[in-house]
């Protein structure tokens, strides 16, 4: 079955559209083989951004989307969401980052940063047209914490789970537990006792 | 420590070492070492007969040699729990085969020679490490200050436990060699902290606090007494800690900027050479007692806790943190935590806030019924696998195991070994799919296929 990639090129405002021409980075993109849609608008990761990609999805039946934008580290999560929101796969999904790795970084060469952009969303489009559905698996949780070392530190975290009602293991290699703070004095600012 | 020891969901393991740890998060699988007691702890009641009754002595190593324990001892009178453990090498029937007074007396039958280390295996999901502090041990460094060789040199903790109400000496300050009440003491701070040719970069951030504090009880338990501060900066940046500080020189603490570059022996006293660099000028000061706040550096053995668990650690030897703002209480191993000074040098109150840090994310961790794994990770192509296993080396998460498969080759059933990805550990680093040679590792999402196609749309 043919490939339909949606791409979306973001401006982050002037982060990326003062330097970067981003309706040129997506006219040329969309010559790419595969891509059935591509546009460009102010904040991709915005209410009416990610809408956007969701009406796109349903009406040219798409089945992998490019955002070309910030950082994946930012929004990646966000888009994967939108793209489950639609009914797609999360996985069907693939960021080109023109900000961090391009407009923030080449704001003096307009023309130059404008052609990196074009070939780093190329390169996002190559890796999606070879992307297929990726499933998360579960694995069961032993309801029971285990805290290494009798301390101060090691206690207040035992105490804080346990109160939670949840059972925890707090092991210490001495025989008694406290650590450094029973061996202190008075504690400041307060002059407090430490045990 | 009461309040955790009687708590009902906390287990308390007191003696006790982690030998071993397998599985992953939500399903860590963890042996622990119960180390020999001696001393039956469901028999024990504490009545404290056997250390009274115990005729070997030896310096009590948790007072600093300020005293002397039995060798069938607790640390303190107030210790949790509150029975004794016998100490073996110090023990005359362990040593000799004779004695065992502790064992006729015990009024319980609690005391028995013949008890064993144990091995225990525990099932849980989530892990925090709270290793904690040792001090750097300025003895070995810092010969300007005698190489631990004047007995009235001491370290901070030192000076705690002689401050301490229920220390051996009851809350008196006293000079370790003989022991009068000193009048004249001097502070000297950033001892290994701080210091890049002696000792350790970075500031252990509880010294200038605690330091002031020690002045205000010399000031404030010594009638006529000194105190002087030898210091490089004042660091206070903490809730009331300013004021704390401010207080403590109102009170007549003589703070010196400068550092001491010589201790030497005058008659009982001790003769402190440093400089005054705000007068620039030298300066010598007759000291009885001299308290040094040495560096804060990871415990005993936390290395060896790093590799069983598989926490990296960062340069000076503490555990890594996954991000040093945005998550200072995870680990880049999932289900793994952090608390307190085992991350860092921290004091009492910022070590008890990220220890609640951590034990959120630890309930957050234990309030799911199941978790939802990364799909982004390794995978094994068997049929290309030649079973060399150099990724499992590779694999910083111990997430490659070995398996063995059954072929049919020339329609005769054939095993061989094949590696295998733990999806559980697997965080999907990639590193196992550049060391593999066949081809057969291969990371979802990044798979070989997909980042040549990139490859090549960035060089056409």
């Amino acid at each position: 079955m043919a490939k339909r990639i949606g791409l979306f090129v973001c401006w982050c405002g002037s982060n990326i559209g003062g330097v970067i021409d981003v309706p040129r980075v997506a006219q040329e993109a969309s010559k790419f083989p595969g891509v059935v849609y591509a546009t460009d608008y102010k904040y991709m990761c915005s209410e009416p951004g990610q809408d956007m990609i969701i009406k796109a999805i349903k009406e040219h039946n798409l089945d992998r989307v490019v955002v070309a934008s910030c950082t994946p580290r930012l929004h990646e999560p966000t888009f994967r969401k939108t793209l489950a929101k639609a009914g797609l796969n999360p996985y069907m999904f693939e960021m080109a980052n023109i900000r961090e790795q391009c407009s923030w970084v080449h704001s003096d060469e307009k023309e130059k940063a404008t052609e990196k952009a074009i070939a780093l969303v190329k390169r996002a489009l190559a890796k999606v047209s070879k992307v297929e559905p990726l499933y998360e698996s579960h694995i069961p949780v032993t309801k029971k914490a285990l805290v290494i070392g009798g301390g101060i530190a090691g206690m207040q975290v035992a105490l804080d789970i346990a109160d939670s009602g949840h059972e925890v293991i707090l092991v210490e290699r001495e025989p008694t537990i406290g650590g450094k703070m029973a061996m202190l004095d008075k504690t400041f600012p307060t002059l407090d006792c430490s045990a | 420590m009461v309040a955790a020891a009687q708590h009902p969901k906390i287990k308390l393991m007191t003696y006790c070492e982690i030998v071993d740890v397998s599985g992953y998060i939500g399903n860590f699988e963890v042996t622990i070492k119960q180390k020999a007691r001696y001393v039956d702890h469901s028999k024990c009641t504490g009545c404290g007969t056997c250390f009274e009754k115990c005729p070997s002595k030896v310096p009590s190593s948790y007072d600093f040699g300020l005293g002397t324990r039995k060798a069938i001892y607790i640390d303190f009178p107030t210790a949790v729990p509150n029975k004794p453990v016998i100490d073996a090498e110090n023990c005359r029937y362990f040593k000799t085969g004779k004695c065992g007074i502790c064992k006729k007396i015990c009024p319980t039958g609690a005391v028995d020679y013949e008890q064993k280390e144990e091995l225990i295996q525990e099932k849980v999901g989530a892990i925090v490490l709270a290793t904690g502090f040792d001090l750097f041990e300025w003895e070995k460094a810092y010969g300007e200050y005698g190489y631990g060789r004047y007995k009235d040199v001491i370290s901070g903790l030192h000076f705690e436990r002689m401050s301490n109400a229920s220390g051996l000496t009851g809350g008196k300050i006293i000079r370790p060699s003989d022991g009068k009440e000193p009048k004249s003491v001097v502070f000297i701070k950033c001892v290994g902290s701080r210091d890049e040719a002696k000792g350790k970069e970075y500031c252990s951030r509880a010294c200038c606090m605690y330091t002031a504090k020690h002045a205000h009880q010399v000031l404030d338990k010594i009638p006529g007494s000194s105190a002087y501060v030898f210091y490089m900066d004042v660091r206070t940046p903490g809730k009331a800690y300013d004021e704390f500080y401010r207080r403590t020189v109102e009170e007549g603490v003589q703070y010196i900027r400068g550092r001491v570059s010589k201790i030497y022996p005058s008659g009982d006293k001790l003769i402190v050479m440093g400089t005054d660099t705000l007068l620039g000028r030298p300066v010598e000061v007759e000291a009885d007692l001299v308290v040094l706040a040495t560096a804060m550096v990871p415990s005993k053995d936390s290395d060896k806790i790093a590799q069983l668990v598989g926490c990296p650690t960062d340069k000076d030897g503490f555990f890594q943190e996954a991000h040093p703002k945005l998550r200072p209480v995870e680990t880049m191993t999932a289900g793994l935590f952090l608390a307190g000074a085992c991350q860092g040098p921290k004091d009492i109150p910022d070590t008890v806030s990220q220890a609640s840090g951590a034990a959120a994310k630890v309930v957050a961790l234990l309030s799911h019924d199941e978790l939802a794994t990364d799909p982004m990770i390794s995978q094994i192509n068997e049929a290309l696998c030649s079973g060399c296993l150099v990724c499992k080396g590779v694999c910083p998460y111990k997430a490659i195991e070995e398996k063995t498969i059954t072929e049919r080759v020339h329609g005769k059933p054939v095993e061989r070994v094949v590696a295998s990805v733990n999806t559980g550990l697997c965080q999907g680093c990639g590193n196992c799919t550049v060391a593999c040679r066949s081809g057969a590792a291969n990371l979802k999402g990044f798979t070989n296929d997909q980042l040549l196609a990139e490859v090549d749309a960035l060089c056409r």
